[in-house]
């Protein structure tokens, strides 16, 4: 490649790479500023806002209902998503396939139309909303993600050793755990992880289905329609750190490189 | 032993999503009597979808096809760039579209507040290099924004497909081509793009479904920008109208799909030359 061409696409990747980093890299910078307005000039840098986030009663509500929310969702995903891979696994793929696109589907239906959806079907149902309908909710589009990564794991792997374990009289269950599991166990993590970060990440549904309640997103949300301090910034913050730092250790975990 | 494993996911996908899609469909031939909702079966709803919001949905329809139509050249280009140019710095670039895939769709959004408001980060930057005099106020709270804003957090999920797509072509095949004289357009269009049909328009088809019905965005940073999203929404909120909601979402499904569908269509029938 000759010297020019090689200087104009780095010049593309660079434009590129500040057009996707610029909006997180200013969330967090701002919510380090001293002064009440998300914009520069920063005069001083200061923990402002971050002290003002952890004063609010408010914020530790919604932390705990987007914890609580989230570990639910990544545990149970894992678990039945994983049991479906492993289904999944034992079809030929010829016939896995259909079924893992229909899993699919609800990644296809715009998160506003999926969120009023449920909303007409709690609230006809006489279903109590809460916090269980969000996690219910978000099950829809967290489980296709772990059928994939885990299915995906499953298409190389050496079933003979299950086989093994299984002639040598262990049951279907043992076989599992002493086997299959500690082999494919870093892929299931990543996976709940995923989960967890998109469960952590939703605001949309979350809204739609929790009925006055309160997780991260919807309570930054509020502070954007209502008082825009720089507190949003700081909680802002701290769910990129969340759903960032969990992605980071997924991908780490499963290996997935694209 | 098969069934029952995939009991379970295929439970929560029937009970969750079959059949609240099914209720909710039936709901959009009702009509709302004072504050009920009242079982009928009507088309009202559906004309009445026509006669005030078809301006809306073909506005919305338009939008969502200019961002998705964007994001995929663009999700291409750094799908190429990460695949055949970035040589030890294709990891890292990849590695950015990763973590700003599931990462801060609300953050991201907050974020172009402050970068296109008045006294945003832009304005602000133009002002202190003297480009301008005066704070440009058509930054902000218009259609540009709001495609700006949904370019920048669809990206990603345009730039994965296509680059699992990409992963798929070997060097062999293009040696082969350079080899039996082809240039590099030619290699391109002959084998670049055919080969990463699939994951082109995955990424189209998803970007343009998320556009079209997003209701965020044009609410924060759009002003007036009217969405079919935000409308739908408002159904939901303070207008209090469930069966008339219910028919705009599926007008908004069908329409969106098939125009994706008849995008996707006329797109594989196409061949750069």
């Amino acid at each position: 490649m000759n010297g020019l061409s090689s200087i104009v696409w780095r010049g593309i990747a660079g434009v590129f790479v500040v057009f996707l980093l610029s909006p997180l890299v200013l969330v967090i910078l701002f919510s380090f500023t001293s002064r009440a307005q998300s914009a520069f000039p920063i005069e001083a840098l200061s923990l402002r806002w971050w002290n003002a986030m952890v004063a609010d009663p408010r914020f530790w509500g919604a932390l705990w209902n987007s914890l609580v929310i989230s570990g639910t969702v990544g545990v149970l995903s894992a678990i039945i998503g994983t049991m479906a891979a492993m289904g999944l696994a034992r079809l030929e793929p010829r016939r896995a396939r259909p079924a893992v696109a229909v899993l699919c589907l609800p990644l296809m239906v715009p998160p506003l139309v999926l969120g009023v959806t449920l909303l007409t079907f709690y609230s006809r149902a006489h279903f109590p909303m809460g916090r269980q309908t969000v996690i219910m909710s978000h099950l829809l589009f967290t489980l296709p993600f772990v059928v994939l990564v885990v299915y995906a794991r499953l298409r190389n792997f050496d079933f003979r050793v299950v086989e093994s374990a299984r002639d040598l009289g262990a049951s279907p269950l043992r076989a599992f755990f002493t086997v299959t599991l500690p082999i494919i166990r870093a892929t299931v993590i990543g996976a709940a992880l995923i989960a967890m970060s998109l469960s952590l990440d939703d605001f949309v549904i979350t809204f739609f289905t929790i009925s006055g309640g309160q997780t991260l997103p919807v309570f930054v949300f509020g502070m954007i329609r209502a008082a825009l301090t720089p507190m949003a910034n700081a909680i802002g913050t701290l769910i990129l750190i969340m759903t960032i730092g969990t992605t980071l250790v997924a991908l780490w975990l499963t290996r997935y490189r694209g | 032993m098969t069934a029952l494993l995939l009991a379970p996911a295929m439970t929560i996908f029937a009970v969750l999503f079959v059949v609240p899609l099914a209720y909710f469909f039936v709901i959009s031939f009702w009509r709302k009597v004072l504050f009920a909702m009242q079982p009928d079966f009507s088309f009202a709803n559906y004309l009445q979808v026509y006669d005030q919001h078809s301006a809306t949905l073909v506005f919305t329809l338009g939008l969502a096809f200019v961002v998705a139509a964007l994001t995929t050249a663009l999700g291409f280009i750094y799908a190429y760039l990460i695949r055949f140019k970035a040589g030890r710095w294709g990891p890292a670039l990849l590695f950015i579209a990763l973590i700003t895939l599931f990462g801060g769709y609300l953050v991201k959004i907050y974020s172009w507040m402050t970068i296109l408001g008045i006294k945003g980060v832009l304005n602000t930057a133009l002002l202190a290099l003297g480009a301008i005099d005066e704070p440009l106020p058509w930054l902000y709270y218009n259609a540009g924004a709001v495609v700006v804003t949904l370019v920048n957090f669809s990206l990603p999920l345009a730039i994965l497909p296509i680059y699992a797509s990409m992963r798929g072509i070997t060097d062999i095949e293009l040696e082969a081509a350079r080899d039996l004289g082809a240039g590099g357009w030619r290699s391109f269009s002959d084998i670049v793009v055919p080969r990463s049909h699939v994951g082109t328009m995955a990424g189209f088809g998803l970007c343009f479904l998320l556009a079209g019905g997003d209701y965020l965005t044009p609410q924060l940073v759009g002003g007036k920008v009217n969405m079919i999203g935000v409308q739908i929404a408002a159904q939901f909120g303070l207008i209090f109208n469930w069966p008339m909601g219910a028919a705009m979402s599926f007008v908004t499904l069908g329409s969106s799909s098939a125009v994706a569908l008849l995008a996707i269509y006329l797109f594989s029938q196409w061949r750069p030359r």
